[in-house]
């Protein structure tokens, strides 16, 4: 047990002491080894994950991960709750900005067109819900720095809060909830675009550093 | 840059550790347990003190086949010269021995 959570806090050092720290990271590894045979291997892992955060912030790539971690669990994943939470309605503090509080003020302000609202909340809630469960997947490919899917999910994303924004138009409900939702997807659209830059200069600036080490 | 500055307590260790036998390539962990340091003091030492060209560093090949290579370190010319001029600083000076 103690072995398992040793390799694996030694999996996350290298993955924090990122590209610039490859070789330092190798050299922890190779030590590794050494403590395992003395029946240190806990104390050792633990020391390493230390230095491995310790140089995070002195490098660019350390902290580029540092920022990408902030920006998901400090942003994405609680836009997610935030979603989840609308969608069940379930915490008062949201009261009036849910699923149910659209649905109040839609059939309040149309009577006539509540029947039809309330068939549609199944459509709505997946709708909600998906928009939850993109947000989660956003935060998980910007921490992995998988682009490409990254800009597909926020592109569906933004398809599906236009088409909430559309259905909602159309049922007459309250669309106040999803302008603030499409002014915070943007705002996150645009960080995660900025993300994607930062990355691609912090990438071209390590091959660069490469190459002139190699001669190549 | 931080040359400048007077070395922490625990980079005088390892200097002194690694300046007792200035020609041998030492492993982290045999560093770790002969100084007394933790594996999250010494290796941002180390670190440190390779940017700074104090030490320098090698891959050794494993003593057991299927064992992942070691690092090993040694003080440079540099370095040496630092941790010379260091255990120097921190020797009593003769005239305060004198007067003692």
């Amino acid at each position: 047990m103690m072995a398992a959570l040793s390799k694996a806090i030694m999996s996350l050092t290298i993955a924090c002491l990122g590209e610039s720290r490859r070789e330092w990271a190798l050299a922890m590894q190779g030590e590794f080894e050494a403590a395992i045979e003395d029946g240190a291997s806990f104390p050792f892992a633990t020391g390493c994950l230390i230095a491995a955060w310790r140089e995070m912030p002195k490098h660019p790539d350390g902290r580029f991960a540092l920022a990408s971690y902030v920006l998901a669990l400090g942003v994405l994943v609680p836009m997610a709750a935030l979603q989840f939470a609308c969608a069940m309605n379930f915490p008062s503090l949201f009261a009036g900005t849910g699923m149910l509080g659209a649905l109040d003020t839609g059939a309040a302000r149309v009577p006539y067109l509540a029947s039809a609202q309330i068939s549609a909340v199944p459509v709505l809630l997946l709708l909600w819900l998906s928009l939850g469960l993109a947000h989660l997947r956003l935060a998980w490919l910007l921490v992995e720095q998988d682009w490409s899917r990254a800009f597909n999910v926020g592109a569906l994303t933004a398809a599906a809060t236009v088409t909430f924004f559309l259905f909602a138009e159309t049922l007459r409900l309250n669309s106040a909830p999803l302008m603030l939702q499409a002014g915070t997807l943007g705002i996150e659209l645009f960080a995660l675009s900025a993300a994607a830059r930062w990355h691609r200069r912090i990438t071209a600036s390590l091959q660069y550093e490469l190459s002139t080490c190699t001669g190549g | 840059m931080s040359r400048n500055r007077r070395p922490s307590k625990q980079m005088l260790m390892l200097l002194e550790a690694l300046s007792a036998r200035a020609q041998q390539w030492r492993h982290g962990y045999d560093l770790m347990k002969e100084t007394g340091l933790l594996s999250g003091t010494l290796y941002p030492l180390l670190m440190r003190m390779a940017d700074q060209g104090l030490i320098e560093a090698e891959w050794r090949e494993p003593a057991q086949p299927g064992r992942p290579a070691r690092h090993a370190y040694r003080l440079t010319a540099a370095g040496l010269a630092f941790a010379l001029a260091q255990a120097a600083a921190e020797a009593p000076q003769p005239s305060r021995i004198a007067l003692a």
